[in-house]
């Protein structure tokens, strides 16, 4: 290809920033609280909260914002008492964003347009009745062209994604059980945790189906919650209360179309991803404690894992096995539980558990050497993150 | 080719697309039983779903062209969960196929005149039209007779 971009200048942002202070709200408590007049920005602002105790800092420290899922910034800044911010965003409610909320983050801090960033999520869908399917009003494409077939939800794609890999490769729903069954394991050792009953092969295989070949238990979650994440300088950071969490390598890559899947399974950003972290970390795929990959749907994973080059294209069925993916194994995967067990926070809480476990501050579910831990997104719009821990 | 439904329904309840100044050819092809979609006159791109302009040439500069009706299921799902109404419960779960058409774009339906259990990814297939109300026709796909 022509004008292939020089990515190297990614490197420039390497150990620049670090994230400071992470906070959620209670994610089993308020699911067994249904609220319909619980509003995101409740949530946001009980995240925030959180977040800020967490690191230390005074609500006057945070002069960046960064909204997603949440309509308005201006609510939010509001209700935080934020009235001259000098760096502000809002993001969509969609789990691509929270990689790149990070990324924005990082990028005002380390060019100077902000001190503090405070990275705001919250999802009241479980209370407003979000059934992420069925939508068929208005001009959309979806509405137009998928509708009237009854084609709906990112599950469904996904699982046309997981049946075309199962007829490519041969791959069998196994894999994606053992996915699902070490989440809840994982979520299990999670007080914050959703689901924390254990779930066993049987219990897969006998969940219903949502959009077949995907079950039940292949599916992420619909729950309350609010995140926060707070990104300062690594200098500034390293006078706070805690170890900071670098913002070691990151990249973005992306394989937009106008059906959401991708014939590759999204290798090519994917690889692309993984060629920018690896190039610009001392730390390589065997150097990772853990790996904390977006699961919307279980099949997700399998996707990345191979995209990123954890094994072949093909191959991702048979290395996912319950020793190598387990909390003690070879790469630990979604150590809080995941989309399908901990909570559905669109890639947020996957970073709250990646900072936590960088921290060594996850009791029973804590992985072993944690010094550099892995955060990806795989879909149309891709994120990769290495976090690591400092010295 | 058109066909009416073998038991034309009367209410019909699943969702119905709205019809734009953009996508009116679109369905006045499949009333007439012919599968067209967009072309750039300059460059001989197709693509699908509509659009005001060409992706790659950015010019309006496009016609409706009948294209062949072939293609291939790239990949199928079996929809159990109840999202939208319209549904009647002995038609779940029900089939919706992505399709790879033979000029390249995707287009989403449902497969006819095939049991389950003989629906494959890659397998070739061609339009045929079931009639839904005096505006709307949907083009489903069934498997290739050649």
């Amino acid at each position: 290809m022509a004008n292939q971009p020089d990515r190297s200048d990614l490197r420039n942002l390497r150990d620049k920033t670090a994230i400071v202070g992470v906070g959620t709200t209670e994610f089993g408590a308020i699911y067994r609280d249904l609220d319909p007049e619980r509003s995101a920005y409740e949530l946001g602002l009980i995240a925030f909260r959180e977040a800020l105790r967490d690191a230390g800092l005074k609500r006057t420290d945070v002069d960046g914002v960064i909204v997603s899922r949440l309509p308005h910034y201006g609510r939010m800044c509001e209700m935080i008492g934020l009235r001259h911010p000098r760096f502000v965003n809002v993001l969509p409610g969609e789990g691509r964003q929270s990689g790149i909320a990070l990324q924005y983050a990082a990028l005002a801090v380390a060019n100077g347009m902000a001190d503090v960033v405070a990275c705001i999520y919250g999802n009241n869908g479980r209370s407003a009745g979000a059934r992420y399917g069925g939508e068929s009003r208005g001009i959309s494409t979806q509405a137009m062209f998928e509708a009237p077939y009854g084609m709906t939800s990112p599950g469904a794609v996904t699982s046309l994604m997981f049946r075309r890999h199962q007829y490519r490769y041969g791959t069998t729903t196994e894999p994606l059980a053992h996915l699902a069954i070490s989440n809840r394991a994982n979520a299990a050792l999670n007080p914050n945790a959703v689901m924390q009953r254990p779930i066993t092969m049987d219990d897969y295989h006998g969940a219903r189906y949502i959009a077949e070949p995907l079950c039940l238990f292949d599916y992420c979650l619909i729950n309350d919650g609010g995140v926060c994440f707070i990104v300062t300088s690594a200098e500034r950071a390293r006078d706070l209360q805690h170890t900071p969490v670098l913002i070691h390598a990151t990249s973005q890559a992306s394989d937009i179309t106008p059906v959401y899947v991708a014939d590759d399974f999204w290798h090519e950003p994917m690889s692309q991803i993984a060629d920018d972290l690896f190039a610009h970390s001392e730390a390589q795929r065997e150097d990772l404690a853990f790996a904390q990959l977006y699961d919307n749907f279980t099949p997700t994973m399998l996707f990345t894992l191979e995209g990123m080059g954890f094994c072949e294209p093909g191959e991702g069925g048979d290395w996912i096995t319950p020793e190598r993916i387990g909390l003690h194994g070879e790469l630990p995967l979604n150590t809080g539980g995941g989309h399908t067990s901990e909570s559905y926070m669109q890639g947020w809480a996957l970073h709250v558990e990646a900072v936590r476990q960088l921290r060594q501050d996850c009791g029973e579910r804590q992985v072993d050497d944690a010094q550099y831990g892995l955060y990806a997104c795989a879909a149309p719009l891709a994120t990769g993150h290495i976090l690591k821990r400092d010295n | 080719m058109t066909t009416e439904s073998p038991t034309p329904e009367l209410s019909y309840e699943k969702p119905l697309p709205p019809v734009l100044e953009l996508t009116k050819p679109f369905w006045d092809g499949c009333r007439e039983g012919v599968l067209q979609i967009q072309f750039c006159n300059i460059c001989d791109l197709p693509w699908f779903p509509p659009a005001e302009a060409c992706p790659r040439c950015l010019q309006d500069d496009w016609e409706w062209r009948p294209i062949s009706g072939h293609g291939t299921v790239w990949s199928w799902i079996r929809m159990w969960q109840k999202y939208f109404p319209g549904w009647s419960p002995d038609e779940y779960p029900y089939t919706v196929a992505l399709i790879k058409l033979e000029e390249g774009p995707y287009m989403y339906s449902t497969l006819v005149e095939i049991e389950d259990q003989d629906v494959s990814c890659d397998l070739a297939v061609e339009v045929d039209f079931r009639k839904v109300n005096d505006e709307i026709t949907l083009p489903v796909f069934r498997p290739a007779s050649t």
